[in-house]
């Protein structure tokens, strides 16, 4: 059984036919919404926040086609579903990936990734006595990174390789039940380029959706192990310093975000900060505008989102009022939002 | 001053490559020049090494993005550290900092976009500039197949900057477009530096199928002989994904495909697994190629007819770069001059657009001094995309606007010549398709070029076996013995303990 059917099997179980399979593609992406958000605490799902940014909603619905088909799961309308028996023995047997975490980890899971693999290959160039090569990672903050922690390590640039490899090996020592293989193939070093995720999956003998699972599950266990036993670890203790967040907000947006996503509503937000209702849409607008991943389906329906739009178009105008004459059940900050969302930059 | 000396010690090369030097020559000596040298022959070094000796800053307009960051991450790898991007990249804090200390940098790269604005001219304009380098100089024609209107304003901006040295770079022009680039940038009296654009080691052959479908077949049996590493370059994504899943299922060769779709990451570790020989074959779209500096490519297949002669000719350049004998090949099958006919029309606005476009300005009734603005929203909302949208805001802004239906006159009257000349081009590749003369003699016709030597193997006109391409070891897979990830680890981190 795949990994991310049994997940879903678990999420389903979980929601207590509660929510929509949806509300399990959501949690998977980890959609910063007040609903998915209250969804993780309230279903006890918040170690699966996240965890798959980059699934799409066909290959999501590929996949409960599949357990449909195969009779684990049973609709019982308006796209919820429960466990069939058969689905119930197949979750008992399983085991979800332990080291998972999104709730904690997901911001930083990318950028861990990114940073590790950089450092691995600039201290196999060192080791090789390179240096003219390509940078595999072109993310200019990781690149500033590296020079900031580059200028700080005390390690003769020669030991760096050895050193990396191992602190990376013990920190590999107890990690039960996860295959290593999923991350460091994907590690390029000197004259050696790492394998893309579809190819380790490939070579692993992986389902690709498995694969990613499976990485992040190893990332997390890194960001965890290191966390806890940085002194052990003095190289890869760089990797998770002053990973930061959502730099783009204004200090008040920001605090109204960390609320957010503790699953606090919009009223609820402005009670606790002691703000106007209007100062708290405010910092939405912000989101909407800077936040790739904040959805703002919550606070305006779909086809109302779409009505927007098309007027904004139609009247040519992005001014609120011109389109509130049009749109009647839009509230101000709704138009705001959408416009903030899908209009010009 | 010794040049030779200049190219060991500043970049570890024992010789010039073909008309490098000459071009250095010309510029130390004070010339306009005028290059035309194949891609992959070493143009930037033009500029990089004058800049070693000339006092003042380079200037070194680019029409891509990420040609450009291509650019400043070799110069950096080659220690230069004096050099910067000035390009929409940067954020406005960034491109404030750089503009402020303009003068730290002896290389300034520019898009010709940036260049046009009032602020950034007039803080170039306070720079000495020793040289006024145009990169991808066929941009400037409006019969190039790669047009940007954008650069047509270039002459006007040499003279705002004192009219400096001036050096033109291409890799592949046409008499016609080279005539409009020295007229563009009044440096009529410019020293002209052609090197043939003949590749002798590259074979051509076209290959006639009667039918589409028969490619796919074709193409497995040409992999599978011929001696690799190849690209095999396709129009269509889905097309490229496909051949190269169906390479990798029958276990042909190591491949992958490389497209504008794939995520950034994937794409570099896709072109680096190929230049480091992890790969045999890659299955691209034309997106791939530049910056792939790989010597040893052997053959370049077609599956689908380019869009000009010049692209056709820039794609097959990648192979043989080390002088062995390499071949390039094209299957065509009845009717295929469809697909790039199609794309042409896609990549201009249709006259609905403008249309629309034009209704739409009507109700905007938007003046700012006293100039139409154009509204960025109605960019996606006309579903224009960004280079169509970047011709249509020069047209109107460099059009006299006082009469509106002038102007959209002015501007489909524009998008109709540019449709011909890119039918044109269309044509041309067709004729050369099916004509019955030596391929590389024709193609060298086209560019006003001359065949000095006729060499052999040429092309299926002159007569070629395909089986001298072919691979002579058996290409049984060498299954590379599976490393455990500690010793993948161990190989990449640990010099001489694990490896070997
Ligand atoms: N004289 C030379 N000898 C060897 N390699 C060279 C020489 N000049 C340039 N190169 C290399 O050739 C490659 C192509 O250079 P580039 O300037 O990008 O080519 P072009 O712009 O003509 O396509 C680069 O990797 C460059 O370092
Ligand atoms: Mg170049
Ligand atoms: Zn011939």
């Amino acid at each position: 059984m795949k990994q991310i059917e049994s997940i879903s099997l678990y999420c389903l179980k979980k929601l207590n036919r509660e929510r929509t399979i949806y509300s399990i593609y959501h949690l998977l992406n980890g959609k910063k919404s007040s609903q998915t958000i209250q969804d993780a605490h309230l279903f006890s799902l918040k170690h699966l926040f996240g965890i798959y940014d980059t699934l799409t909603r066909e290959s999501f619905e590929i996949i409960i086609q599949n357990m449909i088909k195969k009779k684990w799961i049973n609709n019982c309308g308006e796209q919820r579903f429960d466990l069939t028996p058969e689905g119930e023995v197949n979750l008992f047997h399983s085991n979800i990936p332990s080291f998972l975490n999104g709730w904690i980890y997901h911001q930083f899971t990318n950028d861990f990734w990114e940073r590790l693999s950089l450092l691995v290959q600039v201290a196999s160039n060192f080791v090789n006595h390179e240096n003219q090569y390509i940078p595999i990672q072109k993310n200019k903050d990781v690149h500033f990174w590296l020079k900031t922690i580059l200028k700080e390590i005390q390690v003769p640039r020669l030991e760096m390789g050895s050193m990396l490899f191992s602190e990376l090996v013990d920190c590999f020592k107890e990690a039960k039940n996860a295959d290593p293989s999923v991350l460091i193939f994907r590690l390029t070093g000197y004259q050696q380029i790492g394998l893309t995720p579809e190819q380790t999956a490939k070579r692993l003998n992986m389902d690709i959706h498995d694969y990613h699972i499976e990485f992040i599950n190893i990332i997390h266990y890194l960001l965890q192990k290191i966390n806890r036993e940085t002194k052990n670890f003095p190289l890869l203790s760089l990797l998770i310093r002053d990973l930061k967040q959502n730099n783009e907000l204004t200090i008040s947006s920001r605090k109204t975000w960390t609320l957010l996503n503790q699953g606090y509503s919009l009223e609820r937000i402005a009670d606790i900060r002691h703000l106007k209702l209007s100062t708290i849409e405010d910092h939405f607008v912000e989101f909407a505008l800077h936040i790739n991943d904040f959805s703002i389906d919550d606070y305006v329906e779909k086809n109302l989102q779409d009505t927007i739009l098309e007027i904004s178009r139609q009247i040519n105008s992005r001014q609120l009022k011109f389109i509130r004459d049009k749109v009647k059940t839009a509230s101000y900050f709704q138009i705001r939002l959408v416009l903030a969302k899908y209009g010009e930059r | 001053m010794n040049l030779e000396i200049l190219l060991k010690e500043h970049f570890g090369y024992d010789s010039f490559k073909i008309g490098q030097k000459e071009v250095i020559t010309s510029i130390l000596a004070g010339k306009h020049t005028l290059a035309m040298l194949p891609t992959g022959t070493g143009k930037s070094l033009c500029y990089q090494l004058p800049g070693l000796i000339l006092s003042g800053h380079i200037l070194v307009i680019s029409p891509l993005l990420s040609l450009m960051q291509d650019q400043v991450e070799q110069f950096k790898r080659f220690g230069e550290k004096r050099v910067v991007a000035l390009n929409s990249f940067l954020t406005q804090e960034e491109k404030n900092s750089v503009l402020r200390q303009l003068k730290k940098y002896k290389f300034i790269f520019i898009s010709p976009e940036m260049l046009s604005v009032p602020f950034i001219l007039r803080k170039l304009s306070e720079l000495s500039i020793s040289l006024f380098v145009v990169d991808e100089a066929h941009c400037i024609s409006q019969w190039g197949y790669d047009f940007r209107p954008d650069y047509s304003k270039l002459g006007d901006i040499r003279q705002k900057l004192g009219d400096p040295l001036t050096l033109a770079l291409t890799a592949t022009a046409t008499k016609q477009v080279r005539k409009d680039i020295i007229q563009s940038l009044s440096i009529e009296n410019c020293r002209k530096v052609e090197t043939t654009i003949d590749r002798p080691n590259i074979a051509f052959k076209v290959e006639k199928l009667a039918e589409y479908h028969d490619k796919q077949n074709r193409v497995v049996e040409l992999v599978t002989k011929l001696q690799k590493p190849g690209i095999i370059y396709f129009s269509s994504k889905k097309l490229a994904e496909q051949m190269a899943s169906l390479l990798a299922e029958k276990g042909i060769c190591r491949t992958m495909a490389y497209h504008g779709g794939q995520d950034p990451n994937t794409r570099v570790l896709i072109q680096q697994q190929f230049i480091h020989g992890q790969l045999d074959v890659i299955c691209a779209t034309s997106a791939f190629g530049m910056g792939v500096n790989k010597e040893n490519i052997r053959f370049i297949v077609h599956y689908h007819m380019p869009m000009q002669l010049e692209s056709y000719l820039q794609e097959i350049g990648r192979a043989g770069r080390d002088g062995k004998l390499s071949i390039a090949i094209l299957l065509y099958s009845p009717g295929d001059e469809h697909l790039p006919i199609q794309l042409a029309e896609g990549e201009l606005p249709s006259e609905q657009q403008i249309d629309w476009l034009f209704s739409k300005i009507e109700q905007e009734v938007k003046y700012t001094d006293g100039n139409l603005h154009l509204n960025n929203h109605l960019c996606e909302l006309g579903g224009f995309n960004e280079i169509q949208w970047r011709i249509l805001e020069e047209l109107i802004n460099d059009t006299p606007q006082n009469n509106r239906k002038e102007l959209q006159k002015t501007i489909q009257l524009f998008l109709k010549k540019r449709l011909t000349a890119k039918m044109n081009n269309i044509f041309h590749m067709k004729t050369w398709v099916e004509s019955n003369v030596c391929r590389r003699e024709f193609i060298m016709e086209y560019f006003d070029d001359e065949l000095t030597n006729k060499v052999i193997p040429c092309c299926d006109q002159c007569g070629l076996q395909l089986k001298d391409y072919h691979s002579s070891i058996d290409h049984t897979k060498t299954t590379t013995n599976e490393l455990s990830w500690m010793e993948y680890l161990g190989k990449i981190l640990m010099k001489n303990e694990l490896s070997e």
